[in-house]
């Protein structure tokens, strides 16, 4: 397929946190907060004179101080936030929108708000949220109330932010434009044969969570037009289609890996994936845009975390639906070591999806950054041979 | 009439040291149960059988008692309307 | 026949050795640790106390200990019907089979060394925990489905993650309304008791898949449904994300492998925080909707406030207990004793076998105060333990006692649930509840804010602690995510701190020795100082319950 005009820009503005976006959003006045997890909802933090950044730790493979802090015990991912944090590669965020939503990354948040100039930033605040469990009722309303304080009250309080109604819905249309076009674009990955790589998208979707949204929705737009008449190559190179699903996962590198072996990336429901994250956020007639913000959030999300009966048998079907509509081929369940919910969501999707819903699963535990590639190509390429052979077999 | 007397009083005597052998008896059987009691206490004998005889048959038990395969439990989806109200 | 050494014969001080007959060597000359088989944990023969311990031990906890379970399977098990239940459930259940038996032993090691009033007031806390883990066996028993149980039984009865707080039965008590956390009694308290069995559950729920890293206490717990080891007697369950993310993703194998209805009443994640209280308070009258249409029994008012009211009474002593603990000398309640009654009895709720316990130690401590009584008079460090305990190895504080004068005063887990709940309103009651599961174990000193983890300087200074044991389960995420924190701050205000590795259930990773000798290597290294019993510096206990 013909390269994309835009792929280089956008890989070089994931090198990075600080980068040349985020840098021209500070100095075109703006507050910069960030976040780690998609329960803190991106689009309040694109309020007026705000924009979200959502942390990553680039190429970090050794958080040696953060290991001091957090043992080298837990989860790779919040040490290595901690580990960019303590080399002062988060000093450009002027606040941290936190959430209690998987423990490691709580620590990640905590230890920022507990050590004195670790951001080195006059200004920097911490506000912690409490996210519920659950999608009913009594969960929307408490996490609309939460949503109130913890970030709108702190914005407003400590930042003089413009938290009116009319500011959250100015904020709710910048969203839905960017999450429209990355949702168009994610939609090429459903053709019989996509005229995009499961690398490309990740890194665009990553680049649309990364970056002030005014600053790079042109090139966005731009992507999606080139995409339209993008053509795909004649013989596909690749052998299967999967879909990724589990825990936190912002390293395209990693898709590039199982694409290096054989599988196309189709579809992402992982930490930093789009299928939760880009969903266009409607608004029901009559209701307030804090009250829709909160229902979108709670109810888009296929986090391990809910625990509601229902809940946790139906997002192996929600997977299995997902797969279906994205013509994949079987399903990598990923988790990150060290990170609780999904090794245990793991083990039951293993089981269950190729039991009940026919999907081969791929299971595999791996780390922030993954340098130690040869075992993963190992079983990538296995898993690849394995779908391969038992297509084969239907046919015959 | 001493004849009846003292057969009375054989009698008598005769249950007495029955009684008294009883007594002896239950006592006896008493101290010697609390004494042995006192042995298996101090010379931990029930911390030995356990440990030495009945954990190793109890597991043996269980290590070969035939268990439902978690694979064959179903997994239905929830009448979610039904659960929703909570 | 061998001649007798007559040089040895005068060489022996027989007025000594007559006092050590009758009043029991002093701690300073004792050697405990000749008195184990090696690697068994078993005794060539149980400690000589002097003639009064000794004969208290043996008629008061030994026999009558083991009256009292034959007493109250009977009890409890409703008779005959009960026993018959019993025997079939210990041939059924692994958990049960392989570990209770052994339970004589869960008292010897914890009691190892105590003397006195001590031996007294910490044995009658095992007799308590004994008696409510008896409660629920037969509780167990009685309703289990799969073992011929009554299903009339099983119809009124819960289960819940053993981090559900057993008061949620409160307003269901009078009409027969029962509580069963799943875990407590197939796990938890086995690891105390006889930590073999333990490993077969986590063995098992590795076997299909899930990785070792996970907290291991939740890997056993799933472990318990995997291998079908939970016995059927509840017809519906209600779960938890109490303590922690692993908690969350066990609830995830028991649905699964219970497939019955199941209620999810999460705890809010933030403390000391009004603005999350109400949620909380919904969800516990959620759950209380959920578990009346599942049962049918009605929600009684008066019967939740008579249960607050008497749960509020032990509360209360609690605080007495630790006014003591904290201000005198005479403190009767070991280390262990006091951590487990206090963890069993808040979580499992108000039952009647804890105030007659609570009675008796109470008699017990005012003696102690009233006659100044130094109850531990080796003590030369007051210890505050902190963080989550090795569960296979809890009796280690009896160990620092008896070997180096460690003497640990309070401990993390006592100090959660300090809460009188409100019985003025149901209003304020249900907001109190809420309050009470914020504070439950866990989540409010591993998981949930680093201003509660920090406790633990205040409380060191309330019970005038001068070192501190600070567990190092090193598979909780919460835990292991703030270690470095915990070094700056011990640096910082120049604490003794000694760091002690686990993993709660499972004895593999760190064996008991490892333990023994980190504390080993700190008291000579870092503290400069002498054993009181060198025979219990070193020895092998790794096949031990």
């Amino acid at each position: 397929m013909r390269d994309l005009k835009h792929l280089i820009y956008f890989e070089d503005l994931l090198q990075e946190a600080n980068n040349d976006l985020v840098r021209k959003g500070k100095e075109d006045g703006n507050l910069c907060l960030g976040y780690t997890c998609y329960f803190m909802p991106e689009v309040l933090l694109d309020l007026p004179g705000c924009f979200a950044v959502r942390l990553r730790a680039p190429k970090c493979t050794s958080p040696d101080m953060a290991s001091y802090y957090m043992s080298g015990r837990t989860c790779h991912y919040g040490r290595s936030l901690l580990e960019r944090a303590l080399e002062g590669g988060f000093n450009f965020i002027d606040a941290q929108l936190a959430t209690e939503t998987c423990t490691v990354t709580c620590r990640f948040q905590e230890h920022l708000d507990y050590m004195e100039g670790v951001i080195n930033n006059a200004t920097f605040k911490t506000s912690f949220t409490d996210v519920p469990f659950k999608k009913n009722e009594n969960s929307i309303d408490h996490y609309r109330k939460q949503l109130k304080i913890k970030v709108l009250d702190f914005l407003a309080k400590e930042f003089g932010v413009d938290t009116s109604d009319e500011a959250i819905l100015k904020a709710i249309r910048i969203n839905n434009e960017v999450n429209d076009i990355i949702t168009e674009i994610g939609n090429f990955r459903k053709l019989d044969n996509p005229t995009i790589t499961g690398y490309e998208f990740s890194v665009i979707t990553l680049v649309s969570m990364v970056c002030p949204k005014y600053l790079i929705v042109d090139k966005l737009r731009e992507t999606l037009e080139e995409l339209k008449t993008r053509e795909p190559d004649d013989k596909p190179n690749y052998k299967i289609k999967v879909l990724l699903a589990g825990s936190e996962n912002d390293d395209p590198d990693f898709i590039k890996l199982i694409e290096g072996c054989g599988a196309l990336v189709v579809a992402d429901r992982h930490c930093y994936g789009s299928l939760e994250a880009r969903q266009h956020i409607d608004i029901k007639d009559g209701e307030d845009p804090l009250t829709a913000v909160a229902r979108h959030y709670l109810l888009t999300s296929q986090c391990a975390r809910f625990m509601e009966q229902q809940e946790m048998r139906r997002r192996k079907k929600v997977l299995a639906d997902y797969a279906k509509e994205y013509k994949a081929d079987g399903i990598i369940v990923e988790s990150n070591k060290f990170c609780e919910y999904w090794s245990f969501e793991r083990m039951i999707d293993t089981i269950v999806l190729p039991r009940d819903f026919g999907y081969p699963v791929c299971s595999i535990e791996k780390e922030y950054i993954n340098t130690a590639s040869g075992q993963l190509r190992t079983r990538f390429q296995a898993f690849v041979e394995s779908v391969e052979l038992k297509k084969i077999q239907e046919v015959k | 009439m001493l004849g009846r007397k003292s057969r009375k009083a054989r009698k008598k005597a005769k249950r007495a040291k029955k009684a008294k052998r009883f007594v002896r008896r239950t006592v006896g059987t008493l101290v010697a149960a609390y004494a042995g009691l006192f042995c298996v206490f101090y010379f931990d004998l029930d911390g030995k059988l356990l440990y030495y005889v009945v954990e190793p048959f109890m597991k043996n038990h269980f290590d070969n008692m035939e268990r439902r395969d978690p694979h064959d439990v179903p997994y239905d989806q929830i009448d979610s309307e039904y659960m929703s109200k909570f | 026949m061998k001649k007798p050494d007559l040089k040895k014969l005068k060489e022996v001080d027989f007025k000594k050795a007559a006092r050590d007959f009758v009043y029991g060597k002093p701690h300073g000359e004792r050697r405990l640790g000749d008195l184990y088989i090696p690697k068994t944990g078993l005794y060539k023969h149980r400690e000589w106390r002097g003639i009064k311990d000794t004969m208290y031990y043996f008629n008061n906890i030994w026999l009558y200990n083991y009256g009292m379970i034959v007493h109250d399977l009977m009890v409890y098990g409703g008779g005959p019907k009960g026993a018959i239940q019993f025997l079939k459930g210990t041939w059924r259940y692994r958990w049960m089979g392989q570990t209770y038996l052994t339970v004589m032993h869960w008292f010897d090691r914890c009691l190892e060394g105590m003397r006195g009033e001590t031996l007294k007031a910490s044995a009658w806390h095992f007799r308590g925990i004994t008696s409510a883990c008896l409660y629920q066996i037969t509780g167990f028993f009685n309703r289990d489905l799969n073992i011929g149980g009554d299903p009339a039984l099983r119809a009124k009865t819960i289960g819940t993650d053993e981090t559900v707080w057993g008061g949620i039965i409160y307003p269901y008590m009078d009409q027969g309304g029962y509580y069963l956390p799943t875990q407590m009694i197939p796990y938890f308290v086995t690891c105390h008791c006889n930590n073999h069995t333990v490993l077969n559950y986590i063995d098992a729920v590795q076997a299909y898949g899930l990785p070792g890293d996970p907290c291991p206490m939740c890997q056993a717990e799933a472990g318990i449904y995997i291998e079908d080891d939970v016995p059927d007697s509840f017809v519906a369950m209600v779960t938890t994300n109490e303590a922690c993310d692993s908690s969350v993703g066990t609830s995830v194998i028991q649905d699964w492998m219970m497939n019955k209805p199941l209620f999810a009443m999460p705890q809010v994640m933030q403390f000391d925080d009004d603005s999350v209280l109400e949620n909380c308070a919904k969800e516990i009258e959620l759950a209380w909707r959920f578990m009346e249409e599942q049962t049918g029994l009605e929600f009684h008012w008066e019967e939740l406030k008579k249960h607050i009211e008497l749960q509020n009474k032990q509360n209360q002593f609690e605080r007495e207990k630790w006014d003591v603990a904290a201000n005198t000398h005479s403190y009767p309640i070991n280390g262990v004793a006091q951590a487990l009654y206090r963890i069993f009895y808040s979580q499992y709720g108000e039952r009647p076998f804890w105030h007659d316990v609570d009675r008796r130690v109470k008699k017990i401590m005012e003696k102690c105060v009233n006659e100044d009584i130094n109850t531990f008079p080796m003590t030369r460090h007051r210890v505050i333990a902190w963080s989550c305990a090795p569960l296979y190895y809890s009796a280690w504080c009896t160990w620092a006692y008896n070997c180096w004068g460690l003497n640990t005063i309070i401990n993390m887990d006592s100090l959660m649930f300090d809460l009188d709940i409100r019985t003025d309103t149901y209003e304020n009651c249900l907001l109190d509840i809420a309050k009470y599961h914020e504070w439950a174990p866990m989540r409010r000193m591993a998981v949930g804010g680093l201003q509660h983890i920090f406790e633990l300087w205040e409380n060191m200074e309330k019970f005038n602690c001068d070192m501190v044991m600070m567990y190092d389960q090193l598979q909780c995420k919460g835990m292991q995510g703030v270690v470095g924190l915990f070094e700056d701050e011990f640096r910082a205000r120049n604490i003794h701190a000694i760091w002690m590795p686990h993993a709660l259930p499972d004895k593999r990773t760190v064996p008991r020795s490892q333990i023994r000798q980190i504390i080993n290597d700190y008291m000579f290294t870092v503290m400069g100082e002498e054993p009181l019993d060198p025979s219990l510096l070193d020895f092998d206990d790794i096949d031990s319950w």
